[in-house]
């Protein structure tokens, strides 16, 4: 009986989150998008460990309702994991997977997919696809405010998980594939009015409007991944999406900043510190919309605070993430032909004769670029910086048409190249300079996004392009277990502890699915339900 | 050949398909005429079996969406016109522009709250439900009230008048087990007392009065005790009066997450 007691949780789940349990980083709970500021995803969790890896089982699963290519990172609180799609959240019993409660709002315009939800006081908060910021008590899922901070009919959707930093909440706009004009707004968490606004495409007149010959207003630049943040320095970088019209630059000559771009920027103010655009005038759409994993590590016998990027445009970059200095890049991923290195200073250094034709141009990588939103994860055991990447080449083509925004005109296309379907490849990186520790080759159909995460326990948990959950070895990518999900997926594992139990979480295209270490089942005593009619 | 291959764009939300643009509405959707026009032909072809103003009887309740399908417009048009084979309701004859105005009139009787003229004052309203009505005490509008009955900031954004009318005054008959009272007893004695959100075999949520979640496996408890009935008052009819009663609906009515379409 006495195992019986241990099983019963009652916990008076009332505690509030606060910035500096975020601060803590992933540990039991998983609060924000990333587990934790630096963007690691590195969890302090070890019960589940390269010695027991194998004994994983699946423990739950929720199917979401209508759900479709789920892009969720669940984030669990005091046992309860609050989830997203489209236009809804759901909070469940993270031991469990049953639901507590439910938020949908039908009457939010267009459609899409929705990224995550993030957590602060007794609030969680996520975004509408039409551009809303909503707040809502995290305990019954009631709504407290909502705040339009964008506009629809000016190009603009919403999709990223927010995040919280101090008392705001930071959050973007997607829409640039067909214009519109990017921006970063943070909202206060308690108010929900607008503390400060950062268009990432600097109007005319602007300093960095001279990189733009029209299209200032429609140029894209969107902000739909969620960024990162210093707290030490008081700095948020995010990433910047393509300019627009994606495929053809002749409407837009220069460097179309601040595109393709990660910005550092100061979280009280939304003053940009400093800017490193990784693609000049992108014709490929490579949005730099990958993660800026955030480390503090010896580079060249000097210890610095150090980004880690892996970037679309199929380079690897080490930046000083308090100057935004460029330290270091290679080659992330084998087929890249567009540009035959950086320079000194991080540009690349173009090839003649890749960028997209009338007829059609094969150039590497693909649009889907060398890496994308899967998130990268860094092991501070290991010292390695672990990426899924995407070793691929496509057919892209331009359209001189005169760009007309919200129109579905993206000024040409991309199609896969039949010579070169392409493969994933989960790498495993020295961090400072990106010379490869181990990789593992997926096979596939390359129609999954899978990301990584890291944990003490010396495991690491990615998806392939089957379907799978895969657990890695984190030393040598020893392959230590695998689960068949039956969907493609799209997300990234998180794991968290309850009751001192780790669990291991990930959407699938239409579901949650919960694993945890094999524990015999106890038979179940039920007790007496008395009805009250 | 590559033309073939479809088309591929990887920035923030477009890799699925597009969102289909919103069919335009009929005309008749929402017109005044329309809809009296509707009334009258209700009153004659319908109203027999489903109530002169839909609240049903050998036929469904029409009035209130959560008890029947949600159809759209064209649904409705379609099950008019064709009428439902193996039940009694038969198709209809009228033309295509009559049956429009049917579909005006069943729309503008299970459309939100927030979508129909609901007469009261929402002014008056306000003060009932936090004042006298004692709603305050249970629900939440905006984050301000009670903990443990549903939260009501967009109750007339989701719900027909009608219906928010019948959740008033007799919240008994919703169907469902959750937000009603529960209390569960440990092995050990211990109480767990509050609402229900939750419940199999195997598990409960409980929301206490403070909003505190209590997740809790029966494999702990010795005695689940569940009220089948809802822990609303169910003496609205005596403790308001009939325009205090109507000034609460129209309050009810404007709480929505969203303004009315076509700025009502």
């Amino acid at each position: 009986m006495k195992a019986l007691a241990i099983l019963l949780v009652a916990a008076a789940l009332s505690a509030q989150v606060k910035y500096e349990d975020i601060l803590k980083g992933p540990g039991a709970n998983w609060i924000t998008y990333a587990g934790g500021y630096s963007g690691q995803r590195h969890s302090s969790l070890t019960q589940i460990s390269t010695a027991n890896a194998g004994s994983i089982v699946p423990k739950w699963v929720y199917h979401v309702p209508k759900a479709s290519g789920l892009r969720t990172h669940p984030l669990v609180y005091n046992g309860v994991m609050y989830i997203t799609n489209t236009n809804r959240v759901i909070a469940l019993d993270a031991r469990t997977g049953r639901q507590i409660w439910e938020y949908f709002d039908p009457k939010a315009k267009k459609d899409g997919v929705n990224r995550g939800a993030a957590v602060l006081g007794d609030k969680v908060f996520f975004v509408t696809s039409d551009v809303h910021l909503v707040a809502l008590d995290r305990r019954n899922g009631a709504l407290l405010w909502q705040t339009k901070y964008g506009d629809p009919d000016k190009g603009q959707n919403a999709t990223l998980a927010p995040l919280v930093v101090k008392d705001k909440v930071l959050v973007g706009n997607a829409g640039g594939d067909t214009g519109m004009r990017g921006s970063l707004v943070a909202i206060n968490a308690n108010t929900g009015k607008e503390d400060w606004r950062l268009y990432t495409i600097p109007a005319k007149g602007e300093p960095g409007s001279e990189t733009w010959s029209d299209l200032h207003e429609w140029g894209g630049g969107a902000t739909w991944l969620t960024g990162t943040y210093d707290p030490a320095l008081n700095l948020i970088y995010w990433p910047t999406g393509n300019p627009w019209p994606d495929f053809y630059g002749g409407n837009r000559k220069g460097d179309n900043l601040y595109s393709a771009s990660v910005l550092a920027i100061d979280a009280d103010t939304g003053k940009m510190k400093w800017y490193f655009q990784f693609t000049p005038h992108d014709v490929h759409d490579w949005d730099a919309q990958a993660w800026p994993v955030l480390v503090d590590l010896p580079f060249r016998g000097q210890q610095r605070k150090l980004m880690l990027y892996g970037n679309r445009n199929g380079f690897y970059y080490v930046l000083d993430r308090v100057t935004g200095e460029y330290l270091h890049g290679t080659k992330l991923v084998d087929r890249v032909d567009w540009a035959s290195g950086l320079d000194d200073r991080g540009r690349p250094v173009l090839v003649a004769g890749k960028d997209p034709t009338i007829t059609g141009n094969v150039s590497c990588p693909g649009v889907r670029g060398a890496t994308n939103w899967m998130s990268p994860s860094f092991n501070p055991a290991t010292g390695l910086f672990y990426i899924m990447t995407l070793e691929q080449c496509d057919v892209y083509s331009a359209s001189t048409k005169e760009p007309e925004p919200m129109k579905g005109f993206s000024g040409g296309g991309a199609g896969r190249n039949p010579e070169s379907p392409g493969r994933f490849v989960l790498r495993a990186l020295e961090p400072t300079t990106g010379k490869r520790r181990w990789e593992y080759a997926m096979s596939g159909k390359v129609d999954a996004w899978p990301g990584t995460l890291s944990t003490a326990g010396g495991v690491i948990f990615s998806a392939d392009d089957d379907g799978h959950l895969v657990a890695f070895d984190a030393r040598n990518g020893k392959v230590l277990w695998h689960f068949q999900t039956g969907e493609t997926i799209n997300t990234s594992p998180v794991t968290f502890a309850v009751d001192g139990k780790q669990y291991v979480s990930i959407a699938s295209s239409t579901a949650i699915f919960t694993f945890g270490l094999f524990e015999p089942a106890a038979p179940v005593t039920p007790p007496v339900v008395k009805e009250v009619p | 050949m590559w033309r073939q291959t479809f088309l591929i764009l990887t920035t923030g939300a477009l890799l699925l398909p597009a969102a289909e643009p919103e069919k335009p509405k009929n005309p008749a959707i929402g017109n005044p005429e329309a809809i009296a026009a509707g009334q009258k032909l209700f009153g004659a072809g319908c109203a027999g079996c489903h109530g002169t103003s839909g609240e049903g009887g050998r036929g469904p309740k029409l009035r209130n969406r959560a008890v029947w399908h949600t159809l759209d417009d064209d649904g409705i048009f379609k099950t008019i016109k064709r009428g439902v084979p193996g039940a009694d309701m038969p198709g209809s004859s009228l033309e295509d522009e009559k049956i429009w105005q049917l579909v005006a009139f069943v729309r503008s009787i299970n459309s939100p709250a927030i979508e129909q003229n609901v007469p009261g004052s929402p002014q008056a309203g306000e003060a009932i439900f936090w004042g006298k009505g004692g709603c305050g005490n249970c629900h939440l509008i905006r984050g301000k009230g009670g903990m443990l009955g549903p939260d009501l900031s967009n109750v007339g954004g989701l719900r027909p008048v009608e219906q928010i009318r019948e959740d008033i005054l007799t919240p008994d008959n919703d169907g469902y087990e959750t937000y009603r009272r529960v209390t569960a007893v440990t092995t050990s004695g211990r109480k767990i007392e509050g609402v229900l959100k939750n419940r199999t075999n195997y598990s409960l949520q409980i929301q206490d009065a403070q909003g505190n979640l209590h997740m809790v496996s029966t494999a702990g408890l010795r005695e689940i005790t569940l009220e089948k009935k809802s822990p609303m008052p169910k003496d609205f009819k005596s403790r308001l009066s009939r325009e205090e009663f109507r000034d609460l609906v129209a309050f009810l009515s404007r709480q929505s997450m969203r303004p009315a379409e076509g700025g009502k």
